[in-house]
């Protein structure tokens, strides 16, 4: 609540300023039309800093929104309805949400480049058809469009709109907080950061991405609205490619990708530096794009990447030594309320059945009729050398791969369709070789992000702050804490997990896939990188993870005596097929694990 | 309709040209050079300070402008694509944004934005092909396209560094390993992308007439983009078949719809084209299926 | 013994990726006209070591003396032209080019020494791997595992190289691929061309190689003679004998309770027969019993446990039961 009275406070002291200091003759019209568009350019930015710096998807026909929202707006306040104002900006943001379905659809599909080279067809198509229909636009002459009135109050002079601007800036400024601090923001960064750990956190990669591109596109409508009625003209060059959609993509990349505050001021500086520099006619044209490359240069992997990088320097320097850590007691969590609905399985009854599953990658078959079961409340090793197939095995399991033939059934369902980011809620968690952690957010938003599937908020509570909200942000931040508190990591709770150790980082990852209380953890390669005292530990807590806290556990591992010591049953895989499956004490005298072992071709 | 397919044959050899720079920069450095026309546009400029307000001779000018487009392809990967080798490609393309809006900079601080016009190394109507006069730099455009993709093509096949560039862009480590310096192959692909830039907005002003900063070379940049798609990103051969086809699509749809009624339906139709490409084959009709 | 010159040398090499150091002081010494293998778990440092050597990889400190040299500040392309030659981690074939381009490309040092030379070393790969000859113009990306290693080696032949680096050439290849690469890098080695490999596949490297290099978490634990190594010593060098050894003890003995197999016989070079099962394929030849190693011996042994599969393994046992091997093996 606190919050909110501040954005409010801020919201009427900005709003109340310029008409006063206009009127006072402090604040010209020249000065006050400068920062309206400023302030107009720094709304665009953040709103295109959603899709491109929190969400890491490129999009370089930005200017297509803000040319939709102001048309929208200019004509449903000039012609026909003549609305009011606010009734014209929110028309703005639905038709920007609705175009920017349009163009998130098939963007879904597609990555990087090839998602540039579509965004980049949108805005031109929008730019030579759309907006130069004349009929509708009034094509190269353009619409003429009214300021806002209230009553018989217009908000003619320039300080007046200013007023606006500024309020609905800082309406922009609070919703991009509440978006950060929301399920949406850490969702959004998890899919910058990586898509699959952001799936196997639960997230629906498909759905939040085209909810960023709308997100997007309304603010961005609403950006463009806003332009219109400052200009009070709209044409088809108003907002064309060169001098809107490249040039935002300039401020939100010097800015810092990702960064509300970089956008702003990046765009407040380019907006204002030709009045500023006045003198060096055509030069702001000429320093933006220097400016750009430099920045882009000396940050290859952006503004945002930069800022980790001096956190991982500044590691380097101070990284907490762990010569020989060993594995804290993993927490206990409560189930969650919104897991309690899930069936259950006696001790030593199948848990997880993959049934005969094959999968064919082009000319090779990876998985060649496949069949394990894993009974609850033990702990199976399925190992194997290089290329063996293990890891396609492990994405069959966690939905990454659909399988060409058979099944996979867990609990007697079968999920063999179901997607990954379905599957951490039916209680398979999983690690990954390389950390399944959004590494450059802090531990803490780690385990926030696990427990993304408890967030019970939707998108509007989020964008809000509603009490709904507030109130179960905290309840996942007492969890949070809680877990971190069992581990002993109080003192890396807001550090970046890439300025950790990886025994540190394993140990994190670890407590974020044991925070959605799993039934089954699927774990790959868990002592990768570990020395052999620090992998010993890992047994224990392994042996922890089945007998205290009740887990059934499926790993994948090269270190074979782990293995050997930490499992109730092993398989051994090898050209997709499963070689040998037994106790351990069976398998520890069978000739094909240590021909497994030691890189011998084990043929079947 | 054989009117219609002649023209957008003819238009057809300028995207070409322009999806053959791109098409280079991407084999050469895997990425999509958004600058592309607009290195040649600024090459206009100075093509047209010498031949219009120097009174020298067309191919002078020309000379030129290739020479320095070729020049700050050389300077751009030196300075930004070079430092920027093992980043990830799409930062790189984001450079060649700033290049772009750099370029049309420095024209509108060169000209103050006003149009100006170039004529062309050729006067005249030039020969009647299937009932329309096909101007001759048309014409030259066309055979500027077979000769310079020929010519690529043979190089970069046959000899010891041309297969270096073909080696880097499937596999820019192995290639070090093999001791070709990738340095010198990604200067190889900037210079002559610049230079090929330079070529093409000379052979495509004197059919635009007036040029000024930033037009016509993005809008035609766009086109060029899609041929290079549609051809495949990284095939040669491939750049030349989709100008064609480019072309040939865009003069058959102003054909059939009136431009009035439907603004810019060329452009919407060259974009639909882009998307199905991206969506149903990205790869492009002859590119391979591993971009 | 002729006096053996030394042709690359390491000198304390420490080095790593971003934050994380892998190699700790790294020393050692390939000289000319062995084959040095470098082994050690995932992790150990094998594969950085080796990518320090040939300039992929920084050196934080240290140096490296290649060919009389100090290369260590030099460029990859600089060491190539010195005479080192790569078989990288996957093969990494150009996939569009042809065989032959491939080849020409490796060619790149030589031609640009001496062009001459070019076309009489080309007959000779060609001649060497014949494979390569028949398949001169298909793209490489449509030959097999097998065949794609035959080029990458072929193509580092191609600069008539003084060391050839191979980085672990044998992974995802299958057996019968595996057995032809082992032949093929003995030949090549025999012909005079030194040899540096890192290799996972242990039981190949201590058939292959001359001299090992152990390493674990990034420092050389072991540096010497292949021959003076078998499987458990390996196995306690790498770094896993405490909890491996047990096993290994308690599958020798109980092992040694079982009575011996029947229809199962060995052969001296490996290959299994086991008549009860349909299919069977041979594993790599192990080097001949003849040589230096006390207790060399093979042992094979099947075991059908619901899946059809069968199995050659070489072991060492803690009772000489080489006799008994050897007298079956040549029954």
């Amino acid at each position: 609540m606190k919050r909110g009275a501040r954005y409010v406070a801020v919201l009427l002291v900005c709003s109340a300023l310029p008409p006063i200091l206009g009127r006072a003759g402090v604040l010209s019209s020249l000065r006050s039309v400068e920062l309206s568009i400023a302030f107009c350019t720094a709304a665009a930015a953040i709103s295109l800093n959603i899709i491109m710096g929190y969400a890491g998807q490129i999009s370089l026909g930005h200017g297509a929104f803000l040319g939709i929202g102001a048309f929208t707006s200019g004509l449903l306040t000039l012609k026909g309805p003549q609305v009011p104002f606010m009734v014209g900006v929110l028309a703005a943001a639905i038709a920007g949400g609705l175009f920017a379905i349009v163009l998130g659809l098939p963007a879904l599909r597609l990555r990087g480049l090839y998602l540039a080279i579509a965004t980049v067809g949108f805005a031109f198509m929008m730019q030579e058809s759309l907006f130069k229909w004349s009929r509708i636009t009034g094509g190269s002459a353009g619409i003429e469009v009214p300021r806002p009135r209230a009553n018989a109050f217009v908000f003619t002079r320039d300080y007046d709109y200013l007023a606006i601007v500024l309020a609905m800036f800082v309406l922009f400024w609070a919703l991009d907080s509440n978006l950060v601090r929301s399920k949406l923001g850490r969702a959004f960064l998890a899919i910058r950061w990586d898509e699959p750990v952001a799936q196997s956190f639960g997230i629906d990669v498909s759905r939040y991405k085209l909810g960023a591109f709308v997100l997007a596109g309304a603010l961005g409508g609403v950006s463009g609205a806003m332009f219109a009625h400052q200009y009070q003209f709209v044409n088809s060059s108003t907002f064309d490619f060169n001098n809107t959609s490249l040039l935002l993509v300039i401020i939100v990349v010097v800015g810092g990708l990702g960064s509300r505050v970089g956008a702003t001021i990046a765009a407040i500086s380019f907006s204002l530096m030709p009045g500023l520099l006045s003198w060096l006619k055509g030069w702001d044209l000429i320093v933006g794009p220097v400016l750009l490359m430099y920045v882009v240069v000396r940050h290859p992997r952006g503004l945002g990447a930069a800022m980790r990088e001096r956190a991982e320097a500044r590691a380097r320097g101070s990284k907490v030594v762990t010569a020989e850590q060993s594995m804290p007691k993993l927490p206990a969590m409560p189930r969650p309320a919104a897991v309690a609905g899930r069936p259950e399985v006696l001790p030593g009854a199948p848990l997880l059945e993959v049934l005969d599953v094959s999968v064919r990658f082009g000319g090779l078959q990876a998985l060649d009729g496949v069949s394990l079961t894993v009974p609850k409340g033990s702990i199976v090793g399925l190992i194997g050398p290089n290329g063996a197939g293990k890891t396609t095995f492990f994405n069959a399991v966690s939905g990454m791969v659909r399988p060409d033939a058979g099944a996979v059934r867990f609990v007697g369902a079968d999920i063999t369709k179901s997607p990954p980011h379905e599957r951490v809620g039916l209680g398979i968690g999983r690690t990954f070789q390389l950390i399944g952690l959004a590494k450059d957010l802090s531990v803490r938003d780690n385990f926030l992000l696990a427990q993304h599937l408890f967030a019970g908020y939707g998108s509007a509570s989020a964008l809000l702050a509603l009490p709904r909200a507030t109130r179960v942000e905290r309840e996942l931040g007492e969890r949070a804490d809680q877990a971190i508190e069992a581990l002993g990591f109080e003192r890396f709770r807001d550090t970046p997990v890439l300025s950790l150790s990886h025994g540190q980082q394993r140990i994190v990852e670890l407590g974020c896939a044991l925070v959605t209380a799993p039934d089954l953890l699927l774990l790959d390669e868990p002592s990768a990188g570990m020395s052999p005292a620090a992998a010993e530990s890992l047994a224990e807590r392994l042996r922890d993870i089945r007998d205290e806290l009740g887990r059934t556990v499926l790993l994948i591992e090269h270190n074979i005596p782990l293995v050997l010591d930490v499992c109730d049953e092993i398989s051994v895989l090898n050209f997709g097929r499963i070689l040998a499956h037994g106790t351990t004490a069976d398998i520890a005298r069978d000739p094909t694990v240590l021909g497994a072992y030691f890189g011998e071709a084990v043929v079947a | 309709m054989g009117e219609t397919i002649v023209i957008g044959l003819a238009n057809g050899g300028i995207y070409g040209l322009l999806a053959l720079g791109i098409v280079l920069v991407y084999k050469g450095s895997r990425v999509l050079n958004f600058a592309q026309g607009e290195i040649g546009g600024l090459g206009l400029y100075l093509a047209w300070a010498i031949v219009e307000k120097g009174h020298q001779p067309w191919i002078l000018g020309a000379l030129a402008a290739v020479v320095a487009c070729g020049m700050l392809g050389a300077l751009f990967e030196r300075l930004v694509v070079r430092p920027l080798i093992d980043a990830p490609r799409l930062t790189v393309t984001v450079a060649t944004i700033g290049l772009l809006l750099l370029m049309i900079g420095i024209e509108l601080h060169v000209s103050h934005g006003s149009p100006e016009i170039l004529r062309g190394p050729i006067e005249g109507l030039g020969p009647k092909i299937a009932g329309f006069y096909v101007s001759p730099t048309r014409i030259l455009a066309l055979a500027a396209l077979l000769v310079i993709g020929l010519g690529l093509a043979t190089f970069l096949r046959r000899t010891d560094f041309g297969l270096g560039v073909l080696a880097a862009s499937q596999d820019a480590t192995a290639t070090r390993l093999m001791g070709i310096p990738l340095k010198r192959v990604s200067m190889f692909t900037w210079v002559a992308a610049g230079m090929l830039g330079a070529i093409a907005a000379l052979l495509i002003e004197p059919q635009i007439g007036a040029f000024a900063p930033g037009n016509p070379m993005t809008a035609l940049f766009v086109r060029g983009l899609a041929a290079a798609l549609l051809g495949g990103l990284t095939s040669l051969p491939g750049a030349f078949v989709g100008g064609l086809g480019i072309g040939v699509i865009e003069s058959v749809v102003g054909d059939r719809f009136v431009t009035s009624t439907f603004p810019g339906i060329q452009t919407v139709a060259v974009m639909i084209v882009v998307v199905l490409v991206l969506l149903l084959r990205p790869q492009g009709i002859l590119g391979r299926s591993r971009a | 013994m002729s006096e053996r010159r030394l042709l690359l040398e390491l000198q304390d090499v420490q080095a790593g990726f971003g934050s994380q150091q892998v190699l700790h002081g790294v020393s050692l010494r390939v000289y000319e006209g062995e084959i040095a293998a470098v082994l050690g778990l995932n992790g150990a440092g094998k594969s950085v070591t080796l990518k320090t050597i040939g300039g992929v990889v920084g050196v934080w400190a240290g140096h490296i003396r290649f060919a009389e040299r100090d290369v260590t500040r030099l460029s990859a392309e600089e060491r190539v032209a010195l005479g080192l030659a790569h078989v990288p981690q996957g093969r990494q074939v150009f996939p569009d080019l042809t065989v032959e381009q491939n080849l020409r490309i490796g060619a790149y040092a030589l031609r640009r020494r001496d062009r001459g030379r070019y076309a009489g070393v080309l007959d000779g790969v060609l001649q060497r791997f014949p494979v390569l000859s028949s398949r001169r113009d298909q793209p490489a990306g449509t030959l097999s595992g097998g065949e794609q290693a035959m080029l990458a080696l072929g193509r580092a032949l191609m600069s008539e190289p003084k060391l050839v680096l191979v980085d672990e050439a044998s992974a995802g290849l299958a057996p019968i691929a595996v057995e032809k690469l082992f032949e093929t890098l003995r030949e090549v080695n025999r012909s005079g061309v030194t040899i540096l490999m890192v290799e996972q596949n242990v039981t190949f490297t201590l058939k292959l190689a001359d001299r090992a290099h152990i390493m674990q978490q990034g420092v050389i634990v072991y540096d010497g003679a292949v021959s003076a190594l078998d499987q458990e010593r390996v196995a306690s060098l790498l770094g896993v004998g405490r909890l491996l050894g047990r096993h290994v003890a308690a599958a020798a003995d109980s092992r040694r309770e079982e009575p011996a197999p029947g229809p199962v016989a060995a052969s001296a070079n490996g290959k299994a027969k086991n008549a009860t099962l349909p299919r069977k394929r041979a594993v790599a030849k192990p080097r001949s019993t003849a040589t230096t190693k006390p207790r060399a011996g093979a042992d094979a042994k099947t075991r059908a446990t619901g899946s059809k599969r069968a199995v050659a393994a070489k072991r060492t046992s803690a009772k000489p039961k080489a006799a008994t091997a050897r007298k079956k093996a040549s029954g």
